[in-house]
Parts: C-alpha cells; structure tokens; sequence
C-alpha cells in the first residue's frame, strides 16, 4: 500500500527541485566544511608571507593579489589574534559599533571571514546585515528584458519600474547586437518612471565598457570575479585584470561594482575542494584589493548549487555579510529563478528583504518570468502586489510602492513616444504608433508587435560607427518634444563630470540629490537607530488601492 | 532550471576534473589631503572646484549648451583633479583601497578609449608575453605618466610569468 499523504507530498512543488547530498572533499558544501584552511597571516618586513595556512612560495594568484592588496596589516596579527567567536558576538552587539567592526573585519583573511560568520546563526546574520550595510536606506534594483529584445517594451518597462520605485535598472540582451537599443531604451525609460535611476547593460566586459565610455549607460556590475584560479582564467580575467578595468570605470566616470557568488566554482568544476562560502570569501578579497566600491553576490546565477545542498540559503546570506564586513556596497542577488516552491522563493529572500541591504534584488523582474534574459528571477512582475503586501505586512522598506494603474499607463506610454521621438530623430528603424500602444499595455513580450529585426541590426551598426553618444540622446528627446526627459538624461551625464556617485552605495534621491555611504552611512546600534521609515513614507508603502476603509462601511 | 541534472552534471565535472591549479609591490601612497566627506557630494558643495578635463567650469555646465552644441560629449567627463578630490573624500572614511582605484582611474583618464580597451585585453590571462607587458607598464608610464597603473601591469607581469599565464608560443 501507497500513503496518499506521501503522494501529495510528492507532487508538491519543493519536491521538484533538485537536492544533492554534501561531498565536501570536492567542494560540494556550503560553508563549515572540514577542509577549509585554518586561519592564519605571517607578516615579515611589511609583507604576507603566509596567508590562511600557506607560504608564499606556494601562493596561487588569488593568493598573492589578496596578501598584496586586501588586508590592512598595521592591524592584522591582532585582529586575527581574536578569538572568531569572539568577533561574531560581537557583529551581533549593538554596543559595539560598525565601525568597531571594520576594524576588526578588514584586517582579516578569507579564512577568518568565514569561521567567523561560520558561527552565527540565520538571525545572527540578518543582524549583522541590519548593522553592517554600508547606505542607511535600502533599496532595490529590477531586470528590464525581453525575449525579442523589443526597445519600445524595455522603455515602457523601465518607465513603470521607476515609478515602482526602483533606484537600479540592469538589462542585456538576447541577440547581442541588440546591446546598443536595449541600453538607450532602458536610460530613455528609466528617467520617464524616475529620474536619477542608474542604467546599466549586461555584456561581454570589453563591450560593456565601451558602452558606458559612449554614455549609454551609467553603471556596471557583471564584472566577474571567481574563488580558485583555474576558474578565474576559464572566466577569461585575473584579479589584474579586472583591477584594471575597475579603473577604466572611474576613469570615465561610470560606477562600477564586481559580481561572485558561492557556488560558481564547483559548477565550473574547480573547487579545490574547498567549502562555496571560503572561496567566496576569496572573490570579496579580491574585489576589496581591487578597490571596487561593492559587490553583486548572493550566489546569483549559481543559486541552483548552494540551494541543492543542506544549509546552502543560510551560506548566501553569509557571503552577503561578508560583504558589508568588508565594507562594500552589498547588491545581494535574489535574482535567479531556482526553485519551483513559491513558499521556498519567499524564505531565500526573507534574510536580505527583511534586514534591508542595500540592493535587496539584483535584481527584481520588471518583466514576466517569461521576458527574463537573466534566466528568469525569484522575483517577477507577477509578484508585484505580493511584494508591497510583505513590506505592508512587517513594515519594510523593501524599496517599492504600491502604484496606480493610470500612473503606470501614463508612464509607459511617455516612455514608448519618448523613445519613438528619439529613434525619429536619430534616423533609426521607426517605432509605430501601433507598438507604442501595444507597449501602454503590454504584460510581455507576447503582446508585443514583431520587429524587423534585420534592420534594426543594420541600424545599429550604422549608429555606432556614426559614433553617437549620450549628448546626442539629449539632442535628439530635445528635438523630438520630450525636453524634461532630455534634461533627466543631461542631468545623468552631468554627475559623471563631478563623480559623487562613484562612491559606495551610491543611489539617487530626489532632485538627482546622491545618497551614498558617504552622506548616508548606516548608523544602526540598537532599537529606533539606524533607518527609520519615515511617517510619508510608511504611508506610500501602507496605502494600498484595494484596501477597505471603515470610513466607507 | 533542471536542477537534478545540473548537480549530475557537477558531480561528474568533479569527478574528470581532479586535478589542481607569486610577488609584488604595495600600491600607490596616499597623500594627505583637504577634501573630505564633509564636502560631499562635490556637485552640490565644491562645484566651484570642479571642472572638465576640457578645462571649463563645472558650474558653466547646462542643459542649453548641450542642446546648442557648445558643449560636446567630451566636456561631459570626469577630470583626474575630480577624481583626486573624490579619492580624498574616499579617504577621509577609512577606505583607502577604493580611494587607491580611484587614483588610478585619474591617471588613465589621459588614455584614449580604444587603447583602454587594447590594455585591458591584454591584461586578460595567455594574451600577452611578459615583454607585452612591461612595454605597457613603461608606455603608461612615461607616455602618459600613469604611475598606478604601470605599478600594477608590471605586478601582472611578474604573477603571469610565475603562473605561467602569459602568452603561449
């Protein structure tokens, strides 16, 4: 006989996902595991000569960058004298003060970092997040993609998105060739639904650069970084490597942060046998050596790996605590689709969305599951109402509102004529009033009109050999009737001239104000410190459309 | 999304693959400097000191110029004074390291973009002898004074060579 208990429970989402039991010998664990290396520095003549149980004769190059680059030495051999217990009671102390801790933190070795949080609990972790995030405010970042690449979708997308309130919009491609339209479309409607909200587009490192140079895009951020060096040269970079094009970024005033996450190793076959969050603790070492501002990390794109094995959720929010103990902005994933349980999707992200962090997704899709490039996310369109529901329900700043129907619809509509406007004037493949419409309206890609592909392709090359930039997107939304769009767009380009938004944990506020670690910094010790959601605010968060008022009955 | 064939797919990754897998310099010194958070943001409280690096005043900078054409995509850039500016504010809150980037992004600001983008790829792992390398590093240095930066190509070059990631012949 059969248990009918158990043949629901089989059929139940959670058991479709996919479980593998830990194997530590090759790195096929969380954190904790047996054969991570012991803690340890040697400093001799102001120099690492043996770093978490291995002398420098025997450095790999992940090694010897970190010991160069990484670690504060004046106070090293002290803070690594500490016992790690020690140091994680005190994360979670609220006598003890941030920056108490970046003392200690930044001081530390890659191994240190992950006996450390190694000993803490899910709650001590959301904690030490509450405490440790670099902004005072969190805030949010979305996807703005999809499966036909259609321009006049990504800008009526974005357009909604800003007025959802997003502060980060990321999109890429699925022909590459497209690059070009999608980061115009994305800029165009992201400074309709919300001017000040940073644009970035996904690409090849070199391409993704060269982008940003022409002012089609203000940030960047999937610029690789891996934990064991056999995986780091698969990625086609070195810690040198991208400590350079980190610069390249700032040089041409474009925020830029790396992106790691557990998990990545082992998939790509090179673990050394060594837990997902040590060698994750490695890749935050060497973006803190390169001298980036922060990091994407969470897993992202690898989430399917730590989730598979016992305690894997718990390592992505630690790897996330590592980050802000490194002192970096900390944009934390809840990004990739990796489960089929709505019920487990909401406990990935519950760590990160009820601490806050500083981009809690990374992001979120402003699209159907379907639309995203991104190989889907934990977070869709669909999820809206259940996301500012959740932020109502614990009262969060999970970095969204409730909107209007007639908002979004005045917004997408802005943001596809906006764009219609732009390609008219820069002579590019016209959009029809008829995909300006469909945009207004659209849920996705499916309600989307087809374009012709071919000739936009065309187009863009002519484009980008004709070397437009952003100063001609000005122009051309000028000329085309949208001047308070033009001057959003001005006003972007015109921070890259002063660099504020370089700086950690930068967003936009209001009046393109910035709002950053700087003149924002985190100052959390306790009950009613740190962020406080304003009276305005818990009203715009709280005052849903559908909710009854006793007034009404 | 197939998770179970994903973690398959691993478990045999690991199982073909085994097998396994230097020096350097400190990066550039600070110098002590007068800009610090309480100046920040720059656009709103040090506008008077910024400028492009065509030299012309940040608070001249305006939305008409653009749309006349008095001010082209080469105004709307970061200058390396800026940059030296905000290194100071990065400072003036403990974090030297970014402050470090920083510095060496105003020293490439004179780098042409193209050539950047040739410098970056080379930096990429088998792509460069370790003469490449240290002709970069003496090319940074002495064409466009970018101390910084040789530092850390000539750092590459040394770690590739032990590595055994420069160019295969």
């Amino acid at each position: 006989m059969k248990s009918k208990r158990f043949e629901v429970l089989a059929n139940r989402p959670v058991n479709k996902d996919g479980y593998v039991k830990e194997w530590p010998e090759v790195g096929l664990i969380a954190m904790n595991s047996p054969f991570d290396p012991t803690p340890s520095i040697k400093i001799e003549n102001g120099r690492v000569t043996e770093l978490d149980g291995k002398c420098r004769a025997d450095f790999d190059m992940l090694d010897t960058f970190i010991a160069d680059h990484a670690i504060r030495l004046e106070n090293a051999e002290k803070a690594m004298a500490l016992d790690s217990l020690e140091i994680a009671r005190k994360i979670v102390d609220i006598n003890v003060t941030r920056q108490e801790i970046l003392d200690i933190t930044l001081s530390i070795t890659p191994a240190k970092l992950t006996e450390v949080v190694g000993k803490m609990t899910i709650v001590e972790i959301m904690m030490g997040m509450t405490k440790m995030r670099a902004r005072l405010m969190p805030a949010n970042q979305c996807h703005v993609t999809n499966v036909k690449d259609n321009p006049v979708q990504i800008a009526a997308d974005a357009a909604e998105a800003g007025v959802r309130g997003f502060a980060e919009m990321e999109t890429t491609v699925g022909i590459a060739r497209y690059a070009p339209f999608n980061a115009i479309a994305i800029m165009v409607g992201a400074q309709v639904g919300r001017p000040g909200v940073m644009t970035q587009c996904a690409l090849e490192e070199a391409t993704e650069l060269l982008l940003g140079m022409r002012g089609f895009t203000t940030y960047a951020e999937t610029i690789s970084v891996y934990g064991t060096e056999p995986v780091f040269m698969d990625g086609d970079d070195t810690p040198y490597s991208k400590a350079f094009l980190a610069s390249c970024y700032a040089s041409r005033g474009l925020k830029m942060r790396f992106t790691s996450g557990t998990g990545s190793e082992v998939q790509m076959g090179y673990a050394e046998g060594k837990s997902m969050l040590y060698l994750e603790a490695r890749c935050l070492a060497v973006t803190k050596g390169a001298g980036v501002q922060g990091t994407q990390n969470g897993s992202v794109s690898c989430v399917g790996v730590p989730a598979a094995v016992p305690g894997g959720i718990r390592a992505i929010a630690a790897e996330n605590l590592i980050a802000m103990l490194l002192d970096l902005e900390s944009t934390t994933s809840n990004d990739q689709t990796f489960t089929h349980s709505d019920l487990r999707r909401v406990a990935r992200s519950v760590p990160q969305f009820f601490s806050g962090t500083d981009y809690i997704c990374s992001g979120y899709s402003a699209t159907p599951n379907y639309d995203n490039m991104f190989a889907g996310s934990n977070w869709d369109a669909e999820d809206y109402d259940d996301w500012n529901i959740i932020q109502r329900d614990m009262k969060i700043d999970g970095g969204l509102q409730p909107v209007r129907e007639d908002d979004v619809l005045k917004a997408r509509n802005k943001a596809a004529r906006a764009l219609q406007g732009l390609f008219r004037e820069l002579g590019l493949p016209p959009i029809t009033d008829a995909e300006v419409e469909a945009a207004t309206y659209a849920n996705g890609s499916n309600d989307m009109p087809d374009r012709n592909v071919n000739e936009d392709l065309k187009a863009i090359e002519d484009m980008m050999a004709r070397n437009v930039t952003g100063v001609d997107f000005v122009k051309a939304l000028d000329k085309a009737g949208f001047p308070d769009v033009a001057q959003n767009i001005y006003n972007m380009l015109r921070q890259k001239v002063a660099g504020d938004y370089l700086h950690t944990a930068s967003i936009f506020g209001d009046n393109f104000h910035v709002l950053s670690a700087v003149n924002a910094p985190n100052d959390y010790h306790g009950p009613m410190t740190g962020y406080q959601i304003s009276e305005e605010r818990w009203k715009q968060i709280s005052d849903i459309p559908n909710a009854i008022r006793p007034e009404d009955i | 999304m197939d998770q179970e064939r994903l973690m398959e797919q691993i478990v045999q990754q690991v199982m073909q693959a085994m097998k396994s897998g230097g020096s350097a310099p400190a990066p550039a010194a600070s110098v002590g400097g007068k800009v610090t958070a309480q100046n920040y943001p720059l656009a709103e409280n040090l506008a008077d000191k910024i400028k492009t690096p065509t030299g012309k005043p940040f608070t001249s900078l305006s939305y008409d110029k653009v749309i006349s054409g008095e001010l082209t995509a080469d105004d709307m850039r970061i200058s390396p004074e800026t940059l030296e500016m905000q290194a100071q504010v990065a400072e003036s809150v403990n974090r030297e390291a970014f402050a470090g980037n920083l510095r060496r992004a105003a020293e490439l600001i004179a780098v042409p973009d193209d050539r950047l983008l040739e410098i970056y790829n080379a930096l990429r792992p088998y792509r460069s002898s370790k003469q490449d390398l240290i002709d970069i590093a003496n090319e940074l240095d002495q064409k466009y004074g970018a101390k910084a930066a040789a530092t850390l190509v000539r750092e590459a070059a040394d770690v590739y060579e032990q590595r055994g990631r420069l160019k295969k012949f």
